[in-house]
């Protein structure tokens, strides 16, 4: 079990590992040079010659590459040239609008993945059109669905905000830098539901793809757990159907929807440079969204590493929590 | 496979099978596959189709939807449905190339690993699973970055992180089918290996792939729109669904036909794609 669960992160740190080496390769292939970046357009020839040495540019590209691998463990992104700040500061500023959002996105989409997979699983009558809603659902590009809820529930109902992360001028600043969090922790209800709010949208933008594609994995595992036989055990034992699909059924079936779930916290990190961008959501997302026409590769290059890094990681942890979970899987 | 599968449809020539399976297809399926015949004849016939020019101002900027333009006008003054014709265009092309070479760059690796097996199939199969525990739009995003944004580029992007899911299909096929006796008969009557592999082994991960391709041309048409969004795509007068969408942002509240159109334009496509991609599937048979 432990020699599973040590091949399991040796696995995990040689994706990283590629992941980094395609990022550095990619930093190679921009035509951007690093220390013209760094010194500026009105800097002479010779003194990006001299800081491109003192970089370590002139160096073999394995030694470059060792370079910033050390670089990146120590939190050095090299500097952005639209913000002329470090990346790593920028960083730090924009993360926790982005954890907070990718969090409620995600229990957004784990809940209505439970909701649809339930619904679409049970043979009645009306299952066929949960079906063909949930395949809308997995065709609307989040865009439009932004562009949906925020002329309906903002401007049409004017029922929810449809911009930022909160509309207090005293929001309450903490530890956590995650608003509804630091809301509770100052015992501030109103500075709470203000955030919450301001969540409702986006998470529903960012989590509608991944409830459907979390639904659909569940319909079909749930299709094959009820046709099991320790189902028809459980209801000729006389179990309430509701029991045997909570206690059975469902608990049997949740490990490929797990697997799903991590899957989608990934694609949710690339979904949030769109929806930030639509909901004027200061994170990393929209960093992204800024950076892109400016051709600011420190800071695509950081954000991909970390968005990335955090996509292998959470898989990673989602198949040791199984492995732990489900006995069938340690093989 | 599934129940209703395994009757006479699936015996006789090739021609009869497919006759066959026309037959069974149920309506809504029909409709599906005729409804995306439908928008790629569009697609292609879009400066026949097309009533008005792409990039040039056909009206008053920003008029609503009308008689004239009937889906309205940007803020150039461009008619948007035309637009919207040659950015489906765009959109199809785009989708068919990246999942065309998905398939060719993952039926060459998927064959050299199952075919050849040992150490190449390992290596390879690593390499093919590193590439899937990376996220493919993430990193679409960072090659178009770095690369500079053009069409080509971003095909280019999406089609590099494209191809581990054929590699892993057309190998778990061709290993499949390499221990069927037909390989056998074929080794031992003395067919070469270049025949062996393109004329026995590959053709049996045929309708798999395909499958997998038409379920796959919907979600490419998202990441492409959602590249194109990004500003990741052709640059500013080309016809992109997805940046015709971004442009139109600062719109949404006044005008809110400028950006909500080209969005209903990648929803019709995708979800045509995938219902049709469906009807693929229950028509070649469940796997």
């Amino acid at each position: 079990m432990t020699m599973l669960i040590l091949r399991r992160l040796a696995a995990m740190f040689v994706v990283l590992l590629v992941l980094t080496a395609a990022i550095f390769l990619l930093r190679q292939i921009t035509p951007a040079n690093p220390a013209r970046v760094a010194l500026g357009p009105q800097a002479s020839i010779g003194a990006v010659e001299e800081y491109s040495r003192e970089l370590g540019l002139d160096k073999p590209l394995v030694v470059q590459y060792f370079t910033y691998l050390n670089d990146i463990a120590h939190g050095d992104f090299q500097v952005s040239v639209r913000t002329r700040r470090a990346v790593s500061e920028d960083l730090a500023a924009f993360v926790p609008a982005t954890m907070e959002l990718a969090l409620y996105g995600i229990m957004f989409a784990a809940l209505g993945g439970l909701v649809l997979g339930v619904v679409s699983a049970a043979r009645w009558r009306g299952s066929g059109v949960v079906r063909n809603v949930m395949l809308m659902g997995a065709s609307v590009p989040s865009f439009l669905l932004a562009f949906g809820l925020i002329l309906v529930m903002s401007r049409n109902l004017g029922w929810l905000p449809g911009t930022g992360r909160s509309s207090l001028p005293d929001m309450p600043e903490g530890p956590t830098q995650l608003l509804t969090v630091d809301a509770i922790l100052h015992g501030r209800p109103d500075a709470f539901f203000n955030a919450l709010r301001h969540l409702i949208l986006p998470s529903v933008t960012i989590g509608l793809a991944s409830a459907v594609a979390i639904g659909r994995v569940l319909r079909s595992s749930l299709h094959a757990s009820l046709d099991s036989d320790y189902v028809r055990t459980a209801r000729a034992k006389g179990l309430a159907e509701r029991l045997v699909l909570r206690r059975h059924a469902l608990r049997n079936a949740s490990g490929p929807a797990m697997t799903m779930a991590g899957l989608q916290l990934g694609l949710m990190f690339a979904g949030v440079v769109i929806v930030e961008q639509i909901f004027a959501w200061p994170g990393i997302g929209w960093y992204t969204a800024q950076s892109i026409p400016t051709n600011d590769f420190a800071a695509i290059a950081a954000v991909t590493l970390i968005l990335g890094s955090l996509y292998v990681i959470v898989n990673t942890a989602v198949d040791i929590a199984q492995m732990l979970a489900d006995p069938r899987i340690r093989r | 496979m599934t129940g209703s599968d395994t009757g006479t449809a699936r015996l006789g020539s090739p021609r009869e099978r497919l006759l066959g399976s026309l037959r069974r297809l149920r309506l809504p399926d029909g409709l599906a596959l005729g409804a995306l015949v439908v928008l790629v004849l569009v697609a292609i016939a879009a400066p026949v189709v097309a009533p008005h020019s792409a990039t040039a101002p056909s009206g008053i900027p920003l008029s609503p939807p009308s008689g004239s333009a009937w889906l309205g006008t940007d803020e150039v003054g461009r008619d948007i449905l035309s637009r919207l014709i040659f950015g489906l265009r765009l959109s199809l092309i785009g989708a068919v190339l990246i999942i065309a070479s998905g398939v060719i760059i993952g039926s060459i690796i998927g064959l050299v690993a199952g075919a050849v097996g040992g150490w190449v199939d390992m290596l390879l199969m690593r390499l093919t699973d590193v590439f899937l525990a990376l996220p493919a739009p993430v990193l679409a995003i960072a090659v178009v970055a770095a690369m500079g944004p053009s069409f080509a580029n971003t095909l280019l992007a999406v089609s590099i992180v494209w191809w581990p899911w054929y590699a892993r299909i057309v190998r778990g096929e061709v290993t499949a089918i390499g221990a069927r006796p037909h390989v056998d008969a074929a080794k031992l009557a003395g067919v070469g290996r270049p025949r062996l592999w393109t004329r026995h082994l590959l053709p049996g991960a045929g309708p798999s792939v395909l499958v997998v391709a038409s379920l796959d041309v919907g979600y490419v048409v998202l990441i492409l729109a959602g590249l194109s969004f990004l500003g990741l795509g052709a640059p500013a007068p080309a016809p992109e669904l997805g940046a015709m969408a971004a442009q139109g942002l600062r719109f949404l509240l006044s005008k809110w036909w400028v950006p909500v159109f080209p969005g209903v334009a990648v929803a019709v496509l995708a979800y045509t794609a995938n219902l049709a991609g469906d009807a693929l599937r229950d028509l070649i048979g469940d796997r």
